[in-house]
């Protein structure tokens, strides 16, 4: 049925593209995925990034339907859950709205400006998923570069843009990154990094003073260069004691990729000198239209 | 290879890529590798060898491209199976169970081979949170699949009805 002959150039030809594979990988590691390897992934994602723009528009719908099919059980039951939910924060909000405009008359009494520094947004939706990386249909044309963070639709930390084009962007969370985050835990400033094979981080501390808590809460801190100091990473998943003077705990993000639909890109920093700032940079209320097939978001500047 | 025999093998790989990307992406349980069963299963076809190499090279280098892991690594990976694949073809050719198996067992090599030359590149975390549960999932994934097109697609790309047609 088959052609059975072997031919003779067939090991030398999977020999020379193996050497190849590796050496390719070698220079991607070495140029730490920037360069031209940067270029060449921009323009291989510009030419699928349509494709999958277009096929996520089919897919979206099954996806949905198959996701309420696997959960149909747990439905009703998160239904009722984020009924409460859902009354408990506009009780909340009820509360703030007075204070924002008792606020607001204090401002115009003393003829003061609003505080902090503001972020511009780009929601942008998740249209692809390569591995752990996910791909959104916003790029350079929405104002996206490559090193912005990338928080959920709650303000949880997600990820930074790896690359972009014009009409798209991969983003890798901060559960596969490369790198590390650096966080802070009850005033303590530590780094944490992705592990293998789970969505939990582990927290290192090198000059831990105090230990840590189950369910303390973990921000980024002003000392990172990636992220705006303040934004909710994830909390502590059990109690940790400094050993001679490092601590290390577990720490379970708040986002899940896995549910991530939609994303907010962050124009950070602002300027270079407030990357280094010690304030935690206030997220701008920005004008997000959502519909079935598009989401526009206006900022300030788009604004004008 | 043919202009159409050329249109069909990158009309299927780009359709593998964006379903594998965008459905299989959504789809948390199924999870097929498609783009390694199209180079797995173009090992069946009468294309020449050396070139069936250099398309799994391409194609994991697509993915590659595509994704946020190192580039190269699916590109070797792809390149392996695909050379085992033609090495072993001969095996698939008993009926449609021994072409899913081979398939699976192709495809269990090369999420065992992503992993361990993923991991020497420092590259583990960047294959997701679930690694060892895809090392049974994925092989059996495309088990299946195999099982339900391979015949199909190697009387596709061959364009001979009579290909792969068991007793």
């Amino acid at each position: 049925m088959l052609n059975r002959d072997s031919p003779a150039r067939l090991l030398p030809t999977f020999v020379t593209l193996l050497v190849i594979g590796v050496l390719l990988m070698t220079i991607d590691v070495r140029l730490e995925g920037k360069g031209v390897v940067e270029v060449v992934r921009s323009g291989a994602q510009a030419i699928i990034a349509p494709l999958q723009e277009a096929a996520s528009l089919l897919v979206n719908p099954a996806a949905d339907m198959f996701d309420s099919l696997t959960h149909v059980a747990s439905l009703r039951e998160e239904n009722i859950a984020l009924r409460a939910e859902l009354a408990e924060a506009e009780a909340d909000l009820v509360a703030v709205q007075d204070q924002l405009a008792l606020l607001a008359l204090l401002e115009q009494l003393y003829e003061l400006d609003s505080a902090g520094p503001e972020l511009g947004q780009t929601v942008a939706n998740v249209i692809g998923k390569v591995d752990a990386a996910f791909v959104v249909d916003k790029g350079t044309n929405d104002g996206v570069v490559v090193g912005q963070p990338v928080i959920d639709t709650n303000g949880y930390v997600v990820g930074t843009v790896r690359t972009v084009t014009s009409g798209s962007a991969t983003i890798v969370p901060i559960t596969t990154g490369r790198n590390g985050l650096t966080v802070l835990v009850n005033a303590q400033v530590g780094t944490l990094t992705p592990q293998v094979n789970t969505s939990e981080m582990r927290l290192l501390i090198g000059d831990a003073r105090e230990p840590v808590l189950q369910g303390d809460r973990v921000v980024t801190s002003a000392g990172s260069t990636s992220y705006p100091a303040g934004l909710p990473v994830g909390v502590v998943i059990a109690d940790a004691a400094p050993e001679s003077n490092s601590l290390a705990a577990t720490v379970e993000p708040y986002m899940n990729t896995d549910t991530l639909r939609l994303v907010v890109i962050l124009a950070w920093p602002p300027t270079p000198v407030t990357a280094g700032t010690d304030e935690t940079v206030v997220v701008e209320a920005t004008t997000t239209t959502t519909t079935e097939d598009a989401t526009s978001t206006t900022t300030p500047e788009n604004e004008g | 290879m043919r202009g159409r025999t050329v249109l069909t093998v990158v009309l299927l790989l780009m359709v593998a890529v964006v379903v594998q990307t965008t459905l299989f992406g959504r789809i948390p349980l199924v999870t097929p590798d498609l783009v390694s069963l199209v180079v797995i299963m173009l090992c069946l076809t009468r294309i020449r060898p050396e070139l069936i190499l250099a398309i799994a090279f391409t194609s994991g280098l697509i993915v590659d491209l595509l994704g946020s892991s190192v580039l190269g690594l699916r590109a070797v990976v792809f390149t392996t199976v695909a050379y085992l694949g033609l090495r072993t073809r001969d095996r698939a050719e008993i009926g449609r169970v021994a072409v899913a198996l081979w398939a699976g067992a192709l495809t269990l090599v090369g999420i065992v081979l992503l992993i361990v030359i993923g991991t020497l590149f420092g590259q583990s975390s960047l294959l997701g949170e679930d690694t060892f549960s895809r090392v049974i999932l994925v092989p059996l994934a495309n088990l299946a699949i195999a099982a339900a097109v391979a015949p199909l697609v190697v009387r596709l790309v061959d364009r001979d009805k009579t290909a792969f047609r068991y007793p």
